[in-house]
């Protein structure tokens, strides 16, 4: 579901926010190799302290797993300050019922294929929906969203081609830039909803969002994150997973219990009880 | 910090003040207001349509310190409905004495951004049930984005300094379909001319329109051609 977070009430999600700008970090910088400025694995820029608003995704487990950013094209926006190479030259667009959409990434770590609620097909749908409706309702009629080629494939497999392109599409570190058109209109919207089969009001209030988002705080077991940190434990991690019978799991978590005092008591309780510590490695 | 009203300065054909007395008169709305934050001396300047009581009153209790219509909106890319101030001690203080002026709480702000990070406001309001309420924003939204982007470009242009900075900078595409406008061609035709959608065509012309400070696309021809961006057809 979706949660429009702008300067009006961004004090009520920072910690959503944070989550947004590590998501951001784990896309843009990590996967994709854009040139951009990441610090403590959050990734921000100077447009992020413009007050544009965020189009953000929660899944049902209170995670982010996606989002995009929107400014206007009255003003400072990355086509006319950063990625005005794409226009050749050009002047860029500069309309009150046209929006800059950047920053567009979906968590394709956490989903998967096909078209299911936990499907990075359907978080795409479900933010571009959110997007477009937001606009619509603003009086908007036109986006010009800044994309990578293989955005741009998943916009054209997912009833959501482009109308238009801006200038040409330009290497922008490892990756190449384009600033794709599309049309705030009913007939995206449906097209839309109609291929990830989304029917309802994707956008929830402010409460709800927030209760959400809470669910990731609370329901996951304290230890889940618990990655294998020392060489000690590593080798536990490698023993667990390359062992194929009862006994050899049995004889791995003797060795944990015989080297006991090699760890915390923290860290043992770890590696005992959390199989999905092991599970993390393999 | 002062509060301007530059209907008193201004003696431009089509000012801002023209502007937001169109907005009431062809969108509906009981009372219009621009404002801009001068970005160095922090005054807050524009033109309203409020009863001179009103002004006067929001001008001698310094509501433009702190009114919410105004600092909050500005953080909005889109249109700020004045609903979700509902429960700001800040809006309530304000809106309870209009309330005795016979101006309604039930209004909107479009917060419109400008090339230097500086922001302007154009504020409506209409005395009216929900559903009435809901249907006009449906509306005029668009209307109101365009009306605001106008206001707003006036009063930046109205200044000499300004005037120099806001010299419209027109692609290329945008200056050939006004050009083949010129030649009488239709959006469809340019379209096929230039091989792209009529869609594109009608970006590039509102875009084209808007920064020409131009309601109509004939407006922006005689102005392109004035500005010799464009030949006579």
């Amino acid at each position: 579901m979706i949660i429009v977070i702008d300067g009006i009430n961004q004090h009520l999600f920072s910690d959503v926010l944070d989550e947004m700008f590590k998501l951001r970090a784990r896309v843009f910088g990590d996967r994709l190799g854009w040139e951009v400025n990441i610090k403590d694995g959050r990734e921000r820029d100077m447009f992020d302290d413009l007050s544009p608003a965020h189009v953000v995704s929660i899944d049902d487990e209170g995670e982010v797993v996606g989002c995009m950013r929107l400014l206007q094209t009255t003003g400072p926006h990355m086509l006319a300050d950063v990625f005005n190479s794409i226009l050749d030259g050009e002047p860029p667009l500069r309309s009150s019922q046209v929006w800059e959409a950047t920053r567009f990434c979906v968590d394709t770590k956490k989903l998967g294929r096909g078209r299911g609620k936990n499907s990075v097909s359907y978080v795409t749908s479900e933010v571009m929906i959110g997007s477009f409706e937001y606009a619509k309702m603003a009086g908007v009629l036109d986006s010009i969203a800044v994309i990578d080629p293989v955005m741009n494939r998943v916009l054209q497999r997912s009833g959501n081609a482009p109308y238009d392109y801006l200038g040409t599409a330009k290497p922008m570190g490892k990756v190449v830039a384009m600033a794709a058109m599309m049309d705030c209109s009913d007939e995206r919207i449906s097209g839309i909803r109609e291929y990830a089969g989304i029917e309802h009001d994707v956008f929830m209030t402010e409460e709800q969002a927030l209760a959400r988002f809470a669910l990731s705080k609370t329901a996951k077991p304290a230890n889940v994150d618990h990655k294998p940190l020392t060489e000690l434990e590593k080798y536990f991690v490698e023993q667990m997973h390359s062992a194929r019978t009862k006994d050899e799991v049995s004889a791995v978590l003797k060795l944990i219990e015989a080297l006991s005092d090699r760890f915390t008591p923290e860290q043992k309780t770890a590696l005992l009880s959390t199989p999905r510590a092991f599970a993390h490695e393999a | 910090m002062k509060l301007i009203d530059l209907a008193a300065i201004d003696h431009e054909e089509r000012s801002a003040a023209d502007i937001i007395n169109s907005v009431c008169e062809e969108l509906g709305f009981d009372y219009a207001s621009y404002a801009t934050m001068n970005p160095v001396k922090g005054d807050v300047q524009g033109y309203a349509n409020y009863p001179d009581e009103w002004k006067i009153h929001y001008g001698s209790h310094g509501f433009h310190h702190f009114d919410p219509t105004l600092y909050k909106s500005a953080l909005s890319i889109a249109p700020v409905d004045w609903a979700r101030f509902d429960q700001d001690e800040k809006f309530n203080s304000v809106f309870r004495d209009a309330h005795d002026f016979g101006i309604t709480s039930r209004g909107l702000t479009v917060p419109v951004r400008g090339p230097y990070g500086e922001c302007g406001l154009l504020n409506v309001t209409r005395d009216c049930s929900d559903a009435e309420w809901e249907s006009l924003k449906k509306r005029v939204m668009g209307d109101l984005q365009m009306a605001a982007v106008q206001a707003h470009d006036t009063v930046m242009q109205s200044g000499l300094l300004a005037k120099a900075l806001y010299l419209p900078a027109l692609s290329t595409r945008e200056k050939e379909i006004l050009q083949w406008v010129a030649e009488g061609k239709s959006q469809q035709d340019i379209g096929d001319i230039l091989s792209i959608s009529h869609r594109t065509v009608e970006v590039h012309m509102r875009s084209g329109r808007e920064k020409l400070g131009a309601l109509t696309t004939p407006q922006a021809i005689g102005r392109a051609i004035g500005l010799g961006l464009i030949a006579p057809g």
